[in-house]
């Protein structure tokens, strides 16, 4: 039975791939491109080069992420040396479509808008004043993750709105201590709670204006919602991946409920090195609806982005690169990584790549359900008004954010300090700072 | 016009011993120098029509104080403790002759094989209550949990310690060095009249190499003022940005390459300059450290032997 599937799915990959490489090969000389990726798509990198041989000369080459960011400037002064498709951090846009760096090539007419529009809401990250700038490689949407075993043996039913969730909370303090609903003390408090939440944070309204205000009630609900979990321990304040919190809480089977991203199923409940949570009892559900709203929105944590650079030869064939990233089977699903797992590691943002992912996913033993449709429906419902800035958006939550929580344990005073922090930084880019 | 004409082949062959230093000067000092005074005036989002007025925006820069504490701070720490500790060391280790005198000499430079990279993962294991093999002691004084470490406030003492163990043991040999070249006349001369160990150290050996204890001041000072690497290191891949733009340098290389903002990172390397410059300058002007030597020539040295004969007849 396994068998016959996967030979069903090499069949509908090599036809799917297939149809997203042909464009290529009709361009008249060997193009040839330089692609810089991170180690997750490295493999996948290498597999299309070797795809693509005698049709694409695929020059591969490992990058940290945010490379580019660090080494445009170099090649703008030279004057050369730009890769042609870069695989980067979600802010990298922004910063690329600076007109003093101008690295990033305007992608709407490169393909048919049938083929941008399978991709649903899942490139809207990448649309910045009407147009499109990069591709997105994955959703990193946040949804509620949670151990169904402890909460039926607890008797708590899975939370629909925050304050179900802060009552929980208040109820395990009591009657379950040592017991956490997730931690606090890094980006994913912003992905989770303030993001979701619509807190005007890094909302930019155009290349020049960003919304910031940490005092607007969508951000200090947050403060009142988890002050009193931060109290009584429920929400640690240290970091999901502090070593402390890593034993106390992960390994120690203390871990009842975390609002994390897609991803952190794989890579921090299901690891042995990491919390190690025992197959069978990890699930997810879609966002708690904050108290007024209709929709619980997601915020996202992570989610790279492919950007081609407007110096590039062959824009078409770096474009067919990044959509066989996200669109094709032999990457996202049967591409054999060096630890040994399969396909790509993380949810495709484009939706007939992404169905292709899920299908696998959804029938992994670890997981107690489907973890799936939690994704799903999240995954169109990624509040849309944080946007790409210039700055280090990210960065910035550990500069300020993570170290104040740390020592004023303060949900309100952390978030103001975040706030203070990045308006600094977003005048010094060149952005009018405004609370609303 | 004679004379000229007598140095030449004793400059040529100078400028030939020094060419190599002067061209290693050249490309990876003079010249990174003047691209960086061509690079301040260029436009950026925070100086957008250009000019040299950046080097006011860098001073108004909202990291430059904090950066300016940390970096004062740990200085003011890592400095003294490294010239006192470092002179207390090998002044002991001169002391006395004892057999298993190198053994202690090569105890003293295992440390310094820790380069500061390395050291930073080091310290990271010690100091991390979960993981160090201090941690019983750790947890009795009540310290359960890494953010009660690894916290901004503390780095200061943190990275000193860091950089003072690194570094300590290689300068207490180059110091163990210069006690080595004192003169035995001088110190037998100081025993026979009554000299005791203690004041032999602090009366005798101390001053006469006090320069070489004012050169090292100043190269740890420099060494200091440019910490990059440990604080670096431990925001990127230890604790995301508990050292973020924590010392000078870093605000230099986040200005560049977080920022592109050249110009600024430029401006702020140059202003790192001046005082490095000052205390270079202090060391060559104001101690007798690179003093010349005026070598006797060969028929000066016939004629004093000349005369001392005349004198013995």
């Amino acid at each position: 039975m396994k068998r016959k599937h996967s030979l069903l799915v090499v069949a509908t990959a090599s036809l799917l791939g297939a149809s997203l490489v042909t464009p290529v090969v009709a361009q008249a000389a060997i193009p040839s491109i330089t692609i810089w990726v991170d180690s997750p798509r490295l493999p996948g990198a290498q597999a299309y080069a070797k795809i693509m041989k005698g049709k694409v000369n695929v020059n591969v080459q490992l990058h940290a992420q945010g490379d580019l960011v660090a080494k445009v400037q170099l090649f703008n002064t030279v004057k050369k040396g730009w890769p042609d498709v870069v695989f980067g951090p979600p802010n990298d846009v922004a910063f690329l479509k600076n007109p003093l760096v101008n690295d990033v090539l305007q992608l709407d007419n490169l393909q048919p808008a049938s083929v941008w529009k399978q991709f649903g809401n899942g490139n809207n990250w990448c649309v910045l004043d009407g147009h499109i700038y990069c591709v997105k490689n994955d959703l990193a949407q946040t949804v509620l993750w949670y151990n169904k075993t402890l909460m039926t043996q607890f008797g708590y039913k899975v939370p629909t709105t925050m304050d179900q969730f802060a009552s929980i909370g208040a109820d395990l303090a009591k009657n379950h201590p040592g017991y956490s609903l997730g931690a606090l003390g890094d980006q994913g408090a912003a992905s989770g709670y303030l993001w979701p939440s619509q807190c005007p944070l890094n909302v930019a309204k155009s290349d020049t204006v960003v919304v910031i205000n940490s005092k607007s009630p969508k951000c200090t609900r947050v403060a009142a919602l988890t002050q009193p979990m931060i109290d009584s321990g429920v929400l640690d304040v240290r970091s999901p991946f502090d070593a402390g919190y890593i034993k106390d809480v992960g390994q120690a089977d203390k871990w009842l409920m975390q609002i994390g991203p897609s991803w952190w199923g794989q890579f921090v409940l299901r690891p042995a090195s990491s919390y190690n949570v025992p197959a069978g009892q990890v699930a997810t559900a879609p966002m708690p609806v904050w108290a007024g709203e209709t929709k619980g929105y997601s915020g996202e944590y992570g989610g790279g982005i492919y950007t081609i650079s407007p110096h590039s030869k062959f824009p078409k064939a770096a474009l067919a690169f990044a959509m066989f990233m996200v669109g094709d089977a032999r990457n996202l699903v049967t591409l054999v990584n060096p630890d040994g797992s399969h396909g790509a590691p993380t949810y495709p943002a484009f939706g007939p790549g992404n169905k292709l992912w899920t299908k696998a996913v959804a029938k992994d033993p670890y997981y107690a359900q489907n973890i799936v449709p939690a994704l799903d429906k999240q995954a169109q419902l990624i509040w849309s008004g944080t946007k790409p800035v210039r700055y280090d958006a990210n960065g910035a939550w550990g500069a300020s954010f993570d170290t104040d929580l740390a020592t004023s344990k303060n949900m309100q005073h952390a978030i103001d300090a975040y706030a203070a922090y990045t308006s600094n930084l977003a005048q010094q880019l060149g952005y009018a700072v405004v609370s609303k | 016009m004679s004379q000229g004409r007598h140095h030449k082949p004793k400059n040529l062959l100078m400028i030939l011993m020094l060419s190599p230093y002067l061209l290693l000067l050249f490309f990876f000092g003079i010249l990174p120098l003047i691209m960086a005074v061509i690079n301040v005036p260029t436009k950026s989002l925070s100086n957008p029509t250009g000019g040299w007025k950046v080097f006011k925006i860098v001073f108004h820069d909202f990291r430059i104080v904090s950066a300016g504490e940390h970096v004062l701070g740990f200085m003011a720490i890592f400095v003294p403790l490294m010239i006192f500790f470092v002179v207390a060391m090998s002044l002991m280790l001169d002391m006395n002759a004892a057999p298993w005198k190198k053994w202690v000499r090569l105890a003293y430079i295992v440390p310094a094989c820790v380069s500061g990279s390395v050291a930073v993962l080091i310290w990271y294991v010690l100091l991390e209550p979960t993981l160090s093999p201090f941690k019983g002691v750790m947890h009795l004084l009540g310290i359960t949990q890494a953010s009660q470490i690894w916290k901004t406030s503390n780095l200061t003492f943190i990275l000193a310690f860091m950089a003072f163990f690194a570094l300590a043991g290689q300068w207490i040999l180059i110091q163990f060095g210069s006690l080595q070249s004192i003169s035995t006349e001088i110190l037998e001369a100081a025993r026979v009249d009554g000299c005791s160990q203690y004041q032999l150290a602090t009366k005798i050996k101390l001053p006469l190499i006090r320069k070489y204890v004012i050169y090292m001041g100043v190269l740890v000072f420099a060494g200091g003022l440019q910490i990059f690497v440990e604080p670096q290191l431990l925001n990127s891949s230890i604790y995301h940005g508990i050292a973020q733009t924590w010392s000078f340098d870093q605000l230099s290389y986040s200005l560049a390459f977080d920022q592109g903002n050249f110009g600024e990172a430029s401006a702020l390397s140059l202003m790192l300059l001046v005082p490095s410059l000052i205390g270079a300058l202090f060391v060559i002007f104001k101690t007798d450290m690179f003093e010349d030597v005026a070598l006797k020539s060969p028929k000066q040295l016939r004629k004093e032997a000349q005369e001392r004969e005349a004198i013995a007849q």
